[in-house]
């Protein structure tokens, strides 16, 4: 097996102090290799999110390492961690991925502006064509359908060619067509261009397309 | 920059409204500073023009030049080129036939002093009874050769020339000699060293020695800050320019304080995207430094615009290095006001746009 871009080992959460204290995860291990669709999959409060932040760095373990591309993460700074979160992940929201103000293509260059490069051109018409975004480059958000919405957000983790897109139920908003459109496109772009791709959903429909499959319950992790 | 600037063109009334609130700041500014002018120039005009460096009045006369007595003769206490006698008379220039009344400051000093002004059209003081008139007079219907009164006596006088607009106090100027001035002002005694005047100003002068009398050195700036009324004027117009920057920094600040609350969860989007505090920040910065620009460059064109419009008896008078300077204190007060949202922005916590 290739190595993983993403492990996490022994990965503990603890909000809170004494008897209030909740353990959002307990000893958590995980790993993603580049080409891999792995889906997380639990009910709700299970700590699916609490896990993605931290595999994010948005948010640090009481216990655990979090190790991208074999460097631990956890222990640096959060400016650091901001860097590494611009140039190595791809981050997909529920819902409100997209900045308001901006066209489709303003998202791209936005990117682009904060890596001081000139704007990829070429990139951007290749992966909104791929997504089926063409007609639709000069629209604003609030233009856009749902579906439409994730696939530009899918386009803009995609853009910077992150090592690893952690997608937090990137569905559900969708219907079920939709939704399994979307997660289409992610294994495909997983498979195509090596990508690592985490999705996080507690829908039982959609894990069809997963290469591994991780479950949560009440913060325990489990590998099917 | 790209965040900030994009977002304006997509919220264009919001920010247009806010542009507007800078606009009506600067225009205040602007208007009150060039009344501020408009007013100390009217004050002092006729001081700025002798290009003098000193004065001496009565030790008594509380630094106020029409409160001061002495005699011509006092000039031998002191020593210097260019020490010229000054007498004032604030009166009602009038037409012999009473048609036409103005209030006027009439100077006095001797008929080759520097204080004189230059002629521009007639010819200079050479006899008695004889006076100077200044445009603003001019352009009220006062003509070369005309016979006037000046003062409550019935004495007349007659205008020989005329010099350039200049005003002392507010009212336009008059110039004649000391004893012309001691007949209009009906003093007992019009000819010689023993005739009263109000004080004597200087280019470069000192006291001859330490036994001066009631004379009294005071430099020009005292001089001016010394006219009745001047720095009480000039207090309140400035006091309320700046207090005005203190609103616009408010204004902004507010705004742009509101305008991050409401932006929290899209700023948080930013930051899990790995755009973080320097760059939001940034953003607000380039906004509103902007919007300050659009507010005064618009500013500064109504107030040329309104400069035109205002009437001639208006003291409005622009200053451009001023208005530079207070230009750069709205957009300090701009910048300021933005980074207010600083910890705001820096403790957004990126894990609330995941909920
Ligand atoms: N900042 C926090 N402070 C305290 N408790 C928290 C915090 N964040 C999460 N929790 C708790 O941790 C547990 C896991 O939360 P998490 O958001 O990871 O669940 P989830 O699996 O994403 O749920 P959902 O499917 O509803 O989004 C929950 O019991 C939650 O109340
Ligand atoms: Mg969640």
């Amino acid at each position: 097996m290739t190595k993983p871009v993403l492990a996490l080992q022994h990965i503990t959460k603890q909000f809170g102090h004494g008897h209030t204290a909740v353990k959002a995860l307990t000893d958590a291990n995980f790993e993603v290799a580049p080409g891999q669709f792995v889906a997380i999959i639990g009910p709700s409060g299970s700590g699916k999110s609490t896990f993605l932040t931290i595999a994010a760095g948005l948010q640090t373990p009481t216990n655990g390492q979090v190790l991208l591309n074999g460097t631990e993460l956890a222990t640096q700074s959060e400016k650091a961690r901001l860097a590494y979160r611009f140039n190595e992940i791809g981050f997909i929201l529920q819902s409100s991925n997209l900045i308001p103000f901006l066209t489709v293509t303003e998202q791209l260059k936005l990117v682009d502006k904060m890596a001081k490069r000139p704007f990829q051109k070429d990139k951007a018409k290749t992966l909104l064509a791929e997504l089926a975004l063409s007609e639709v480059v000069d629209a604003y958000p609030n233009e856009l359908s749902g579906g439409e919405r994730q696939r530009v957000a899918i386009v803009r983790a995609l853009y910077n060619d992150p090592s690893v897109i952690l997608a937090d139920e990137p569905t559900a908003s969708l219907d079920t067509p939709r939704s399994i459109d979307v997660v289409e496109r992610l294994a495909k772009e997983a498979h195509q261009h090596q990508k690592a791709i985490v999705m996080v959903t507690h829908d039982q429909r959609l894990i069809g397309n997963c290469d591994v499959v991780y479950r949560i319950e009440d913060g325990v992790m489990t590998r099917q | 920059m790209y965040l900030g600037l994009k977002e304006m063109r997509h919220e264009k009334l919001r920010y247009t409204l806010l542009s507007g609130v800078l606009l009506l700041i600067a225009l205040v500014v602007f208007m009150l500073a060039g009344l501020a002018n408009g007013l100390s120039n009217g004050n002092r005009q006729a001081v700025d023009t002798w290009q003098a460096q000193t004065v001496y009045l009565n030790k008594n006369a509380n630094q106020t030049l029409s409160a001061s007595q002495l005699k011509l003769a006092d000039k031998s206490k002191l020593t210097g080129n260019q020490v010229a006698p000054l007498a004032t008379l604030a009166g009602t220039l009038r037409t012999t036939s009473n048609s036409k009344k103005t209030t006027t400051n009439a100077l006095a000093t001797s008929r080759n002093s520097f204080l004189m002004p230059k002629i521009v059209s007639g010819h200079a003081i050479n006899g008695k009874n004889q006076i100077l008139i200044s445009a603003g007079l001019k352009a009220k219907g006062y003509k070369i050769g005309q016979k006037v009164r000046l003062g409550t006596t019935t004495k007349t006088v007659k205008i020989v020339g005329t010099y350039a607009t200049n005003t002392y106090m507010i009212s336009p100027t008059v110039y004649t000699d000391i004893a012309t001035l001691n007949r209009l002002k009906g003093a007992p005694i019009t000819s010689g060293k023993q005739q009263t005047i109000n004080g004597f100003v200087t280019k470069k002068s000192q006291f001859k020695t330490s036994h001066h009398g009631d004379l009294e050195k005071i430099s020009i700036n005292t001089f001016i800050n010394k006219l009745p009324g001047y720095s009480a004027e000039q207090l309140t117009l400035n006091t309320m320019i700046y207090f005005l920057f203190v609103i616009a920094l408010a204004i902004i600040g507010i705004f742009m304080f509101v305008l991050t609350l409401q932006k929290q969860p899209l700023f948080g989007v930013l930051k899990v995207q790995g755009i973080g505090t320097k760059h939001i920040l940034a953003a607000l910065l380039t906004q509103s430094v902007a919007m300050a620009l659009i507010g005064i460059v618009l500013g500064l064109g109504i107030t040329v615009g309104l400069a035109q419009l205002m009437p001639a008896g208006m003291p409005f008078v622009i200053n451009w290095s001023q208005y530079g300077l207070y230009s750069l204190a709205l957009l300090i007060a701009a910048v300021l006001g933005a980074l207010l949202s600083w910890r705001t922005v820096a403790n957004i916590d990126p894990a609330v746009a995941i909920g």
